[in-house]
């Protein structure tokens, strides 16, 4: 038994057999239950994660990130005793101890989600040409402006089971963490926002989005409302 | 010359587009408008091809010189709404394997890991 024994990590993976078997080894340490869910990976991501005590969940084609968190959130929430869900990256970017501290908070009851914020204590590591990106995001994004965000795209998020059964993610690729922070700005529900930091290694750097691909994101943003059913 | 009747259809088919855009596109009286736009585009073929100067008249009537253009003005308009209906069928079809994959992912995720880990896996709430 842990203390941590009702928090579920949901870590999407694709394409991640390199790093995946030690990310989640690291992360049981302090976190008994992670699922992984394979987003129709062509390499052995799967095979890795089987090593692990890891729960693997395995979309049998490639959907996009934002589909995977679903499914691995309601996978998560399918589960016994799970109350705190955490969004985890897969390649190691993303420190326990952060999410303890977002858990610890949650567990006060001050906020149904916590986020995770690279920029409330400046760290030095973001690199610069992302940081400025990043920032004009959240800027001049009306509804991370709203919730006074100031990193409106961090993968790290925590939330309790009410707010983890209202996200419903339908952008299935990158554009979710925007369709996360619009949800949650229409939403009730009380968001608040911690630093944690992101360790930038060459790997993550190599697997991380390129900035170009904020293109499709806005694009993707601009269509979102007539999915919204 | 009058161009206000061309200019017109122009103006209305771009906020059809629109609109379409931003409404729900399979609701069955969308579906119906596709079908009578469908049959006015037969209608018309047959018409064009047995009457000729029927087209260059008809353009020269709405403001439009020749009857060529005229069709490539309406080509333009038939080719928005096909892409539209494409583009917005593809998402709809995304949406139906992505509630597909998540259940298979999620039924074999809890029988393999049930048997992998040796641990209950929850699936029934």
């Amino acid at each position: 038994m842990s203390e941590y024994d009702n928090v579920w990590l949901v870590i999407p993976a694709y394409n991640e057999g390199q790093v995946i078997a030690e990310v989640v080894e690291g992360a049981r340490k302090t976190f008994p239950n992670i699922v992984v869910v394979d987003d129709g990976c062509t390499d052995d991501t799967a095979q890795h994660v089987m090593t692990t005590g890891a729960h693997l969940v395995r979309h049998p084609v490639n959907l996009g990130q934002g589909a995977a968190l679903q499914t691995g959130l309601k996978y998560a929430l399918e589960q016994e005793g799970a109350e705190y869900f955490a969004t985890f990256d897969a390649d190691g970017q993303h420190q326990t101890a952060d999410v303890e501290k977002m858990v610890a908070l949650l567990r006060e009851g001050e906020a149904d989600i916590v986020l995770g914020s690279r920029f409330i204590e400046q760290t030095g590591q973001v690199p610069w040409i992302k940081r400025v990106v990043l920032r004009t995001a959240a800027a001049v994004s009306p509804t991370a402006r709203k919730l006074k965000l100031t990193d409106a795209h961090n993968g790290l998020r925590v939330m309790n089971r009410e707010a983890a059964s209202r996200i419903k993610i339908t952008m299935n690729g990158m554009a979710h963490a925007s369709e996360i922070v619009s949800f949650l700005a229409g939403s009730d529900l009380r968001v608040a926002e911690v630093p944690v930091d992101i360790l930038y290694t060459d790997y993550s750097r190599a697997k991380g989005q390129s900035l170009i691909n904020g293109v499709n994101i806005l694009f993707d943003i601009s269509l979102r409302e007539r999915n919204r059913r | 010359m009058n161009h206000l009747w061309i200019q017109l259809i122009l103006v209305v088919a771009a906020v059809a587009m629109a609109l379409l855009f931003v409404r729900r596109w399979d609701a069955a009286n969308t579906r119906a408008w596709k079908r009578i736009a469908f049959a006015l585009f037969v209608i018309a073929n047959v018409v064009a091809i047995l009457w000729p100067s029927g087209v260059t008249k008809l353009a020269t009537a709405l403001g439009v010189g020749r009857g060529t253009d005229l069709v490539l003005y309406l080509m333009v308009i038939a080719m928005g709404f096909l892409t539209l209906n494409t583009y917005l069928r593809f998402r709809s079809l995304e949406k139906k394997l992505t509630d597909l994959a998540r259940t298979v992912a999620i039924t074999e995720g809890v029988r393999h890991n049930s048997d992998r880990l040796d641990t209950p896996v929850g699936s029934d709430h």
